[in-house]
């Protein structure tokens, strides 16, 4: 999630949340080949589970216009991310 | 004189095998039952175009699919295993028991290859990560020609998983999850072809007949425990084959459209002014992710 100055494009708070799953040797060492790993760490999305995520942010008092985007990318491999969702919205803290 | 009586000899030595795959006096289809030492050979035995003459729209499906390019798009891991693991931290040779770790799954038909023949094809894997330019480039083009063919699944493996129920494999015979018959070949019904059992073999923890195990991919785990568990219903080929006929182009975690489909996306976004007397603007946003898929996502 990121959130930027409407009005400048300073990123004003950002934030992320991976799902993914990490393999250790036999002495509980993080490796990557396939021969190498016998266990795993699991942080991955569980099937037929349902992750809720929850962010809170504030931003300076005078700003008054903020672009908020949620982004959900999903990397095939540690280079390529592809962006599969999004979510954005302008919100608006103009005093009425 | 000697060499060119030796050559004669080996020529000999092969000429049986390399003819007995071509067809049967009945004019079915037939494979090899022996070791096949010579690569080109090798490569026209388990060609799938072999059987694209009758199954041309099922031939175009799968080459779209991973499993055409079972070789080609794993060159990285399993050439680092064959440079690295097996010589370097095992302290092993590089022969057939250890190259077949990995080609058990990305090239079934390794069954059939010599010794020698087997170390020239993990040859090439090791070039194609390692050499730079012709040498590099010839040995991906001869990697291109292996894969995951027809016989691979419908043969080779059928009996991979639970062969004392399956029993004997006959290597002229096709293996279909239908009960059609072929005039082109001897023709045998096998369900498991249908069940995630079948790909559980190579898409889950390999354990190789000396044991060893190899983590390339775990998929089967999270689906058998957590899926399964949780009472998802669903085979790996109702969602990967049948959906939307996706039939042998078998899509995975390459495709974005199955990627997409498989995970459910919300955001609720609530705008709102926060500290009493002291207001600065802030956000709170809530975001569900649902894995509608039957295994972990991601993975791998």
């Amino acid at each position: 999630m990121t959130a930027k100055d409407h009005e400048t494009g300073k990123v004003l708070y950002t934030d992320q949340r991976e799902y993914f799953e990490i393999g250790l040797d036999l002495d509980g060492y993080m490796r990557y080949g396939a021969w190498q790993i016998k266990e795993i760490v699991d942080l991955t999305l569980q099937p037929l589970d349902t992750r809720h995520e929850r962010f809170f942010a504030t931003f300076p008092k005078d700003v008054t216009e903020v672009d908020l985007s949620v982004n959900v990318y999903y990397y095939i491999s540690g280079k390529k991310g592809d962006l599969i969702y999004q979510e954005k919205r302008l919100l608006s803290y103009e005093e009425e | 004189m000697r060499l060119k009586f030796l050559i004669f000899l080996i020529f000999l030595f092969f000429l049986p095998i390399s003819l007995s795959f071509a067809s049967s006096e009945e004019g079915k289809l037939t494979f090899p039952t022996g070791p096949i030492d010579d690569f080109e050979t090798f490569v026209k035995a388990f060609d799938s175009m072999r059987c694209a003459e009758c199954h041309q729209d099922i031939y175009e499906e799968w080459k779209e699919s991973y499993h055409s390019r079972s070789m080609v798009s794993s060159i990285k891991g399993i050439a680092n295993f064959f440079t690295v693991g097996v010589p370097k931290e095992w302290e092993k040779q590089l022969d057939k028991k250890e190259i077949i770790k990995c080609l058990d799954c990305h090239l079934p038909q390794i069954k059939f290859a010599s010794e020698r023949l087997a170390r020239e094809i993990a040859d090439y894997m090791i070039k194609a990560k390692l050499a730079k330019g012709k040498e590099k480039d010839e040995a991906i083009a001869r990697l291109k020609k292996l894969n995951l063919s027809c016989y691979g699944c419908h043969n080779i493996k059928i009996a991979a998983t639970a062969p004392g129920i399956t029993g004997h494999i006959e290597p002229n015979v096709i293996y279909t999850a239908g009960e059609g018959e072929s005039d082109a070949h001897e023709t045998e019904h096998a369900p498991i072809l249908k069940r995630s059992f079948f790909c559980i073999q190579c898409h889950g923890v390999y354990i190789a007949p000396d044991g060893e195990s190899t983590y390339c991919n775990t998929l089967s785990g999270s689906y058998v425990h957590s899926y399964l568990g949780r009472g998802g219903r669903k085979t790996c080929q109702e969602c990967h084959m049948y959906r939307k006929d996706r039939g042998h182009r078998m899509p995975g975690g390459h495709d974005l459209e199955i990627v997409k489909e498989g995970i459910d996306f919300q955001a609720e976004i609530k705008p709102f002014r926060y500290g009493v007397g002291k207001w600065v603007p802030a956000v709170n946003v809530e975001v569900f992710l649902g894995n509608k898929a039957g295994h972990r996502i991601p993975d791998g």
